[in-house]
């Protein structure tokens, strides 16, 4: 990484001190994004294993992208809005949703993930690549118009910064001073498609074109990726200015379950950035610091394995979906058309029923 | 009672609706000081500021996802495409996010707001600006797409579509916008998802939407001229779709032509049409007949005539389904 | 502790099977919950299966290089915890998959996969004889008919493949099915059902004349297989020599008595056609005089008076004969005889304004012929279109003792005898 790239967490654990005095982060916050981490790490662990044993259709596992998400997540405050794509599982962790319910996503029980996005702060998920920055976008905009104290973080992938509309919705945002962080985790792959095939410029700087300030960061330290993102939901906040940030990470996982990442990369350069891995990293510098010891990992992990049984007997003991729900929400008013729809296929599951 | 241009009325609408509801933003391409470019928001930046009333970067889909988002937080936007053939690029917002936004979130967040598209031809313009692409935002569940064919209701429509609970893709037929009707200004008219009856007739029903019901109503008149009396709907929403009027008016008349301007092959002509056979089989004397563009790209506009269905066309298929 | 077995999930994406690679347990192992227990190759990826509960080998499926189907059973466990401890729906009994584009398709429990049986489709209007005798240009084996005069149809109890059809490619129309209502007695007696809601009703009892027609009409329309032909014949000659026959006669000629005697004629040369079927030898008897009945409309309803030995007379007494025998129906004084005994009927359906007629066959003779009304026409004559008068002749006939084709023949004939003012000519005219 070039010398622009922020960073205060070595590989090695060791910090810049100055850098994270600069922190308003007191102990207690560095073992809750610790403690965030490895919830987030379970989970994953825990639904790709799901995924295997027939439980779950599809998962993305965001292995290796905990700092990136967790230390951005950190910085906003309790009432701004994420526009999240669909790896964001450690986003959800730190902004509290009900994993069983965003689970229910994959399980295909319904759309979306999110029950009450505007409620909880958190859009559904945004599966088709780089359309949601421009929710978010939109929604800065519309706090702003409002005058209300609310920052708007949206995030996306390297891949998604070869689409259209991220690029519309970065410039419509400088355009209108709208209070809004484009949150970029440059994980280097979108499925098959290395980093390089995307762009031939860097993406961070992508956001000297939109007129605002773009940083680049390492996206495995979570303490720099909290510093930059503060100062961006700050600015956003304070000066209606939008921000893009580059948080170069590494998706140690497959795309998905469905993919297999060993057609297309090696295990050099995967083990690699395990070296580089973001958990380990902060818990040494953890350790070393004073400021966390082995009860506090082990009491993460313990329940981090509890958080992930919750989420495995919540999807297998959710109840079947009401079949009526397939209509219940589609207008705000059934019409006629949709009525007569609806009708059948209550007959239809009500025969079945009887037999 | 005065006469009133449909963009006049459109432009009262948009207004009362910004003095009605202080959550409403009106949004889109030229829109501000121009006025857009048919003035159908002509002097409401002027009143209402550019906090209300703003012009874009000029990006379809960023007006269309923006006005998603701004939904998220509380507004009301109506945003304007600012022809039939610059929507495409919205249609993956559209399609992807504001027809589903209510459904996938169980309920809990609706989109509430217009999409005002100007479409159709018969105004001689150049490439690009007279297509008719309301099918494909009929095939998308979750919009409701309404369309108006005079002043008056056009009035109406848009008002009760800005209060709509959901999103709403409003077309506006260019070549009615400077067509009169006299009468009050008023959101008194029939709500969205029904249909009007705009002629009575006993013999054949004539369907169409926007541009085209007036060149039916002048069909009719020109068959009752040969003694043949003939109904002439409005669908004034294709989504939601009148069925009921609809099955009421060719069980009556048991013969029925459907017009529309855009190319037949699964044009919303086919979708009238197999309504039709759902509910009006036994009633029906003839086959039902549709009378649309041909299936190719919106020709040039010094050919444009021969794309379009006119009087005569509507009278051949009214023939057909007469004589059959 | 409890058994449960594990089936092969879809790993992803609509995959069917998979290789085991290596099992990384063994029978009686004990295993933790998602430890790894095997490795498979699917045809995408090689995907290690965690296990999904925590127990004790007690069975694996299949040895390494073995493939299993989604679906088929792949470990069984001794559960720790057993019931209560296994997740209700965990993959313990074999789950039916479907194959999607993204996923797996957790279970199809709650899915129908009851077939729904169908209603077997009742025979299709058109009946199989009309096959062989196409009415007019209607394409073989379908009646053609907008879907409200098919309601009609139903509702008059009337078989559309039985009615003439004149709208443009021999379709039927409401008139048409309304004529063969009014005028097929059997049809238009029996109505399929009541129209419900169409306020008080009035039963009228089945006796008398009416009930002997209703039971013979029955037992033909029951019995014999109904084919009609039609021919459109050029009239002109016809009226011409009616004209000439009533100014010479003084007595009114009509075109029926013209066609009546012209059919006699035709019966002497296809004796089929004049002919009784003697149900009990199973024998067509061929009869040589030509009793013609006359089908005739009366207050009692419909009656059959006889034209004797009509081959043996001239039209003009066909003419008076007739006359006096309609007249002597309609007033009731028609003795036996002159009611009883016909060889061959002739209905004229033209009297009432028909153009074509099925009429139903009057056992045990085996054919009748209708005369439509004549009107003018548009004809083609010598490559022109004129108007002539015309007259479209309706043959039904016994379809189990005469075929299309002579029935098309005979009706050829008199179509050809009809036109021809040197063979009318010919016909005895006294």
């Amino acid at each position: 990484m070039a010398d622009e790239t922020v960073r205060i967490l070595a590989p090695d654990g060791r910090v810049d001190e100055e850098d994270r005095r600069g922190l308003d982060l007191k102990d207690e916050d560095l073992r809750q994004l610790f403690r965030y981490m490895v919830l987030a790490r379970n989970v994953d662990l825990e639904c790709t294993a799901l995924q295997r044993q027939g439980e779950l259709a599809v998962y993305p596992p965001a292995i290796g992208q905990e700092a990136a998400q967790i230390g951005s997540a950190y910085a906003l405050g309790e009432r701004d809005m994420v526009y999240p794509s669909y790896r964001e599982v450690g986003v959800a962790i730190s902004r509290g949703l009900d994993m069983v319910e965003y689970m229910k996503f994959h399980r295909g029980t319904w759309h979306g993930g999110v029950n009450d996005p505007v409620g909880s702060g958190f859009g559904m998920f945004s599966v088709p690549v780089g359309s949601q920055p421009l929710h978010g976008t939109g929604h800065a905009l519309g706090t702003k118009l409002d005058g209300k104290d609310v920052v708007t973080i949206t995030y996306f992938g390297d891949g998604a910064t070869s689409q259209g509309d991220v690029h519309e919705a970065m410039n419509v945002a400088g355009v209108f001073g709208a209070p809004i962080v484009f949150f970029c985790q440059n994980n280097h792959w979108a499925i098959s498609v290395p980093l390089e095939k995307q762009t031939a410029g860097q993406i961070y700087r992508k956001a000297e074109g939109y007129g605002f300030p773009g940083v680049r960061v390492d996206g495995n330290d979570v303490l720099a990726v909290y510093r930059v993102t503060r100062e961006a939901v700050e600015r956003a906040r304070a000066e209606h200015q939008p921000t893009l940030i580059e948080a170069v990470t590494y998706r140690i996982g497959p795309h998905s379950t469905a993919d297999d990442a060993t057609r297309y990369r090696t295990k050099e350069d995967v083990e690699a950035w395990q070296q580089l891995d973001p958990i380990e990293r902060f818990r040494m510098f953890l350790e070393t610091a004073g400021i966390a010891d082995q009860s506090v990992f082990l009491e993460a992990e313990a329940e981090g394995k509890d958080l992930a049984a919750t989420v495995r007997a919540g999807i297998q003991g959710a109840p079947p979906r009401d079949v009526e729900d397939l209509f219940r929400w589609i207008f705000a008013e059934l019409p006629p058309v949709l009525v007569r729809q609806r009708d059948e296929v209550l007959r239809l599951a009500e025969e079945d029923r009887d037999g | 009672m005065a006469d009133v241009t449909m963009a006049q009325a459109l432009n009262r609408a948009l207004r009362d609706s910004l003095a009605g509801d202080d959550r409403v933003l009106i949004l889109g391409e030229d829109i501000g000081k121009l006025g857009g470019v048919f003035r159908i928001t002509d002097g409401l930046q002027a009143e209402f500021g550019e906090q209300r009333v703003f012009d874009t970067p000029l990006a379809e889909a960023a007006i269309a996802g923006v006005s998603l988002g701004l939904t998220q937080a509380g507004w009301k936007p109506v945003c304007e495409m600012q022809f039939d053939a610059f929507s495409y690029p919205a249609l993956d917002q559209v399609i992807s996010h504001i027809a589903k936004y209510r459904y996938r979130s169980k309920g809990t967040t609706g989109v509430p707001m217009v999409m005002r598209i100007p479409f159709g031809g018969g105004i001689g313009a150049a490439e690009h600006h007279s297509e008719s692409p309301e099918t494909y935002y009929a095939h998308t569940s979750g919009l409701k797409v309404v369309v108006p064919s005079s002043a008056l209701d056009a009035y109406n429509l848009l008002v009760r579509s800005v209060q709509d609970p959901d999103p709403v893709i409003f077309f506006e037929p260019k070549s009615r916008y400077w067509a009169k009707e006299s009468g009050d200004l008023a959101a008194e008219g029939a709500p969205i998802g029904q249909a009007r009856v705009l002629k009575e007739g006993q013999h054949a029903t004539l369907i169409a939407w926007g541009a085209m019901v007036s060149r039916c109503l002048d069909a009719a008149e020109a068959a009752g001229e040969d003694g043949v009396d003939v109904e002439v709907l409005d669908l004034r929403s294709l989504v939601p779709l009148d069925i009921e009027t609809l099955a009421a008016s060719v069980q009556k008349t048991g013969r029925a032509v459907v017009v529309h301007e855009a190319p037949m092959t699964a044009g919303f002509g086919a979708e009238v049409v197999a309504r039709i056979m759902e509910d009006c089989f036994d009633h029906l004397e003839a086959p039902a007949l549709r009378v649309t563009g041909y299936d190719m790209p919106y020709p040039p506009a010094t050919l444009e005539e021969h794309y379009l269905p006119n009087v005569d066309r509507i009278l051949l298929a009214l023939d057909a389904v007469l004589t059959h | 502790m409890a058994e449960r077995t594990f089936n092969l999930p879809d790993l992803g994406e609509g995959l069917e099977e998979a290789e085991i690679v290596e099992w990384k347990v063994a029978e009686g192992d004990s295993v933790q919950l998602n430890q790894p227990i095997v490795d498979v190759n699917t045809a995408k990826a090689l995907v290690e299966i965690p296990s999904p509960w925590a127990g004790t080998v007690v069975k694996t499926y299949g040895a390494d290089g073995d493939v299993v189907k989604v679906g088929e059973p792949l470990i069984t466990l001794d559960v720790v915890g057993g019931e209560e401890a296994a997740p209700a729906e965990g993959g313990q009994e074999p789950k039916k998959r479907e194959a999607v584009l993204v996923g797996y398709g957790v279970d199809q429990e709650g899915k129908s996969s009851r077939r729904r049986k169908l209603k077997p489709p009742g025979p299709r209007q058109a009946a199989a004889a009309t096959v062989e005798a196409p009415a007019g240009p209607q394409a073989a084996g379908k009646v053609l008919a907008a879907p409200p005069v098919r309601k009609l149809a139903k509702e008059l109890g009337i078989d559309l493949s039985s009615v003439p059809g004149t709208g443009p490619e021999g379709r039927v129309t409401r008139d048409d099915v309304q004529r063969a209502a009014d005028t097929a007695p059997a049809a238009a007696s029996a109505p399929a059902a009541p129209v419900i809601g169409s306020g008080a009703e009035t039963r009228v009892p089945i006796k008398g004349v009416r009930r002997l027609i209703a039971q013979k009409m029955a037992r033909s329309w029951a019995e014999v297989p109904h084919v009609t032909t039609f021919h459109l014949a050029d009239a002109t000659n016809v009226e011409a020599l009616r004209r000439e026959l009533t100014e010479e006669a003084g007595t009114k000629v009509t075109a029926l008595a013209v066609m009546v005697r012209a059919f006699a004629e035709l019966c002497a040369q296809h004796p089929k056609l004049n002919a009784h079927y003697d149900k009990d030898a199973d024998e067509l008897i061929l009869l040589g005089s030509k009793h013609v009945g006359i089908a005739t409309d009366t207050d009692e309803g419909l009656v059959v008076p006889v034209v004797r030995d009509v081959q043996a007379k001239g039209i003009v007494t066909v003419a008076r004969e007739i006359v006096e025998l309609v007249e002597a129906a309609r007033s009731r004084r028609a003795t036996p005889e002159q009611l009883t005994g016909g060889t061959v009927t002739v209905t004229n359906v033209g009297t009432f304004g028909s153009d074509f007629g099925t009429p139903i066959i009057n056992i045990p003779e085996v054919a009748i012929l209708a005369l439509g009304t004549i009107k003018p026409r548009a004809l083609v004559v010598d490559g022109e279109v004129v108007a002539r008068p015309a007259v479209t002749l309706s043959l039904s006939f016994d379809h189990r003792f005469i075929d299309g084709a002579e029935a098309d023949r005979a009706l050829t004939d008199l179509r050809g005898l009809l036109e021809s003012p040197f063979r009318l000519g010919q016909l005895p005219r006294g």
